[in-house]
């Protein structure tokens, strides 16, 4: 076969000529390719969304203003998108990015669209041919695409990381990760940091040893990977009981994490040591399982680390999006991350050193299971397992992976928070029972009460509660505060909602269809209007005030 | 619903599951119907109704690839029939729900069209051909990884469209556009023109990739004028641009151009 490896030079210099051949007239200008610098510009250009969370803070927090408490009530559905893929009981839980009038869009199994931003027209389509007999354990889902040049980064359920191109949605590379035959499975937007691609593998609900990665954008080759569960001789390795429990200990990474371009540290939660609910083979801490890790961008090398639940027998995951952000604490200005975690306990941490600052409990099942968060950074847990009559959260968790979000002018972190009710009864595996790519749980739940859920605002310097807006069941929506004084959320009857983020007052709310799950809304200026896109159950749902400027 | 029943329909869905299962499990590798006149009767008869309006009568490719080159590019009958099957993802070709049988008379069609295939010249010089890519082509088309956007990628281009019908669209680049390329000129309310390749559209919108390659939507309301022009943004390559010796030589790099864009790895 002949020798077409053309350079970049080259083909652009022909692709120049075409265009001057095909263009009669003066076209609109080009889409820009997106840089590293455009990234850590975050939200300051107010048409593009161009990460997970926004921007690197992790804060789902937008200094939009055209939305105001004042005119939400207003606000009207522009357009609909629906997949023709109905899943039960999960759908949309991606966050989409927005670039020059597109938004990318990815849905569940591995379909992804970009879509016309003014309509919710597609442009293309991305099917991907799965293998059968996956291993995810939590729906076929997907939570975004990470962007840098002209690339989409998106993970698979078969735990691939692949490329495509913006314009077409073709493939540009295509790597794998992990053996989802084992047990592992991605559904993370990745970040971007640099020229890096971070990405991080679910599977905790298997005998697996999961890991965060980084791959160079250009190549898809790999550039580092760290182990959230460390080998033999490592330190961490002292808080397992024997190699074999490490090999399958869990650790997963399934939400995307923050970045501080100062520090030039990357923060991600991980997962449950498996198996989930039966601990006696496991004792001892099992690092770095439920802990929250800072990891130099450029290396991978681990900075500090900071475990919140040590030998989790509830299944309380850690990979809530830790949140950056400048805080009073005690009277003093500090750098910190926050996370509101599965345990119920909302942390502040100095995101340089990972000294615990604040621990304060934001639901009542939380304070059933630990008294406080203790000197040392531990649990004073005083309830392992709940009783009928002293019942712990469950195992999903008195928060969960859906984005909080923090109004630094306000300094109130807003968390939907789920309060339930379950007694733990951990069922020893069988002998010969665990196995690659079998699910392991190692034990079951007895639930009690009736459960609910509410939005809470925390005060970030102290922990202490604001204001709550509770719902009859419990919601796993997401959160998008913006400047002008609004939340935006949702719950499991498929309501979205707008409320006043300064007393929780409901201000406005549109029936979706299907419940409002994982993800978060975002917002963005489009030809003149400030729109709000939702995702409930197979369809996203686009708003803005009918009649503002074009 | 009682207990019974519950377990009746649970262990009806297993046996369905697994009967479905084994069934795709026991699928022949090689076609039952190969070589079997009634099949290649009824192949033909669902060819021409189910298949003919992308692949062309003659199987040859129209907006789908050509057909008459599958056995010799050493395709299995086993992956073509779960391609049917399937589909393919990010194509028009959709998953097929006809029985297994029909799917298999139609790959006895087929293979009747390639048993007498493969008599086209093979004239031309590869490398050469190469470098005439490089020059004229590469600007709108790209090849494993490299190459402009606004043309369809042409990685799999040889086992997709047989020499004559890439002959023909070169000469004559209009007589045939692929579906998502159809040139398009956008007339702004200002007198503004924008052209580019046809994305989607409705009754109140269009999206296009114009001539830079941004992809964007308009309101038809925000427009004067959408012009449905007739030629293709591929310039005609007639013997003046590209003579014939150079076109052989084209089309002998074309036909080497075999391998997917991109390798899962």
């Amino acid at each position: 076969m002949p020798n077409l490896h053309f350079s970049n030079a080259t083909w652009r210099a022909a692709m120049l000529a075409a265009m001057l051949a095909v263009c009669t007239r003066a076209q609109p200008r080009a889409t820009p390719s997106i840089t590293y610098r455009d990234l850590l510009d975050g939200l300051k250009n107010p048409s593009r969304w161009l990460t997970y969370s926004g921007d690197y803070t992790g804060r789902q927090h937008s200094p939009l203003t055209q939305l105001t408490p004042l005119n939400v009530k207003g606000l009207a559905p522009q357009w609909t998108f629906q997949t023709d893929m109905p899943v039960a009981g999960r759908g949309f839980e991606t966050h989409s990015l927005l670039l020059d009038g597109v938004l990318y869009v990815t849905g569940i199994n591995d379909h992804a669209w970009a879509l016309d931003a003014y309509t919710g027209r597609p442009i293309w389509h991305y099917r991907r041919e799965l293998p059968p007999k996956l291993t995810y354990c939590c729906g076929p889902v997907n939570r975004g695409f990470g962007i840098l040049g002209d690339r989409l980064f998106k993970v698979t359920l078969d735990a691939h990381l692949i490329a495509l191109d913006r314009r077409t949605g073709a493939v540009m590379f295509d790597v794998p990760m992990a053996d989802y035959r084992q047990g592992y499975a991605a559904t993370l937007a990745p970040l971007v940091v640099k020229d890096k691609v971070i990405v991080g593998v679910a599977g905790g609900e298997f005998p697996t040893r999961c890991f965060l990665d980084a791959y160079d954008a250009t190549t898809g080759e790999r550039v580092w990977r760290f182990y959230t569960v460390p080998a033999p001789g490592e330190p961490g390795s002292e808080s397992w009981p024997s190699q074999d429990v490490m090999t399958r200990g869990g650790g997963s990474i399934w939400v995307t994490g923050s970045y501080d371009p100062e520090l030039n540290l990357i923060y991600y939660g991980t997962g449950n040591p498996n198996p989930d609910f039966y601990g006696d083979d496991r004792k001892g801490d099992n690092l770095y399982t439920d802990t929250l890790l800072a990891v130099d961008a450029d290396t991978g090398k681990l900075k500090w680390h900071y475990q919140f639940t040590p030998h989790d027998t509830h299944d309380w995951d850690s990979t809530q999006v830790p949140v950056l952000a400048d805080v009073t604490l005690g009277g003093q200005r500090r750098k910190v991350v926050m996370l509101a975690n599965r345990n119920g306990f909302l942390y502040s941490l100095d995101r340089a050193t990972g000294k615990l600052l604040l621990a304060k409990p934001f639901s009542k099942a939380a304070t059933v299971w630990a008294k406080e968060i203790g000197a040392d950074g531990r649990p004073v847990v005083i309830n392992e397992s709940g009783t009928a009559d002293a019942c712990l959260g469950d195992q999903r968790g008195s928060t969960n992976f859906m984005p909080p979000s923090y109004d630094p002018a306000l300094n109130l972190f807003f968390v939907n928070t789920r309060e339930t009710c379950a007694v733990y009864v951990p069922i020893k595996p069988a002998p010969g029972s665990i196995k690659p790519g079998e699910r392991l749980m190692g034990g079951a739940l007895q639930r009690y009460g009736d459960p609910y859920g509410a939005i809470r605002a925390l005060d970030a310097s102290t922990g202490e509660r604001k204001w709550e807006f509770r719902y009859t069941t419990y919601s796993m929506a997401g959160v998008l505060s913006t400047a002008s004084g609004l939340v935006f959320t949702g719950d499991s009857e498929g309501n979205f909602i707008a409320l006043d983020s300064k007393t929780g007052k409901s201000l406005w709310h549109y029936q979706m269809g299907g419940p409002i799950w994982g993800a978060a809304p975002t917002t963005y200026m489009l030809g003149g209007r400030q729109w709000v896109l939702a995702p409930s159950g197979t369809t996203l749902v686009a708003f803005a005030l009918p009649g503002a400027a074009q | 619903m009682g207990q019974r029943t519950t377990v009746a329909i649970a262990l009806g869905l297993a046996i369905g599951l697994a009967g479905s299962s084994t069934h795709a499990q026991n699928r022949p590798a090689s076609n039952p119907r190969d070589g079997d006149p009634a099949a290649i009767r009824e192949g033909l008869s669902i060819f021409r109704a189910r298949c003919a309006d992308c692949h062309g009568l003659d199987a040859k490719g129209v907006r789908g690839p050509d057909l008459t080159r599958l056995w010799e590019s050493g395709a299995s009958e086993a992956r073509l029939f779960q391609t049917i099957r399937s589909g393919v993802p990010g194509s028009e070709m959709p998953a097929a729900v006809a029985s297994d049988d029909d799917i298999w008379a139609v790959l006895a069609y087929l293979h009747t069209l390639n048993a007498t295939a493969g008599t086209e010249p093979l004239a031309g010089n590869a490398d050469s051909g190469a470098k005439i890519f490089q020059a004229k082509c590469a600007g709108c088309h790209r090849v494993h990884g490299y190459g402009g956007v606004l043309g369809p990628d042409l990685s799999l281009i040889a086992s997709r469209r047989s020499r004559t019908a890439l002959a023909r669209k070169i000469r004559n680049a209009s007589s045939y556009v692929a579906a998502g390329y159809e040139p398009v000129t956008l007339v702004t309310r200002d007198g503004r023109r924008i052209r580019g390749a046809k994305k989607n559209e409705d009754a109140f919108s269009i999206q296009i990739m114009d001539t830079r390659e941004r992809i964007q939507g308009y309101p038809r309301a925000a427009l004067r004028e959408v012009i449905a022009e007739k030629r293709s943004l591929m310039p005609d390559f007639v013997p003046d641009t590209l003579s014939d010796r150079d076109l052989d030589d084209l089309l002998a790099y074309l036909g080497t151009l075999r391998a997917p864009a991109v390798t899962r790895r």
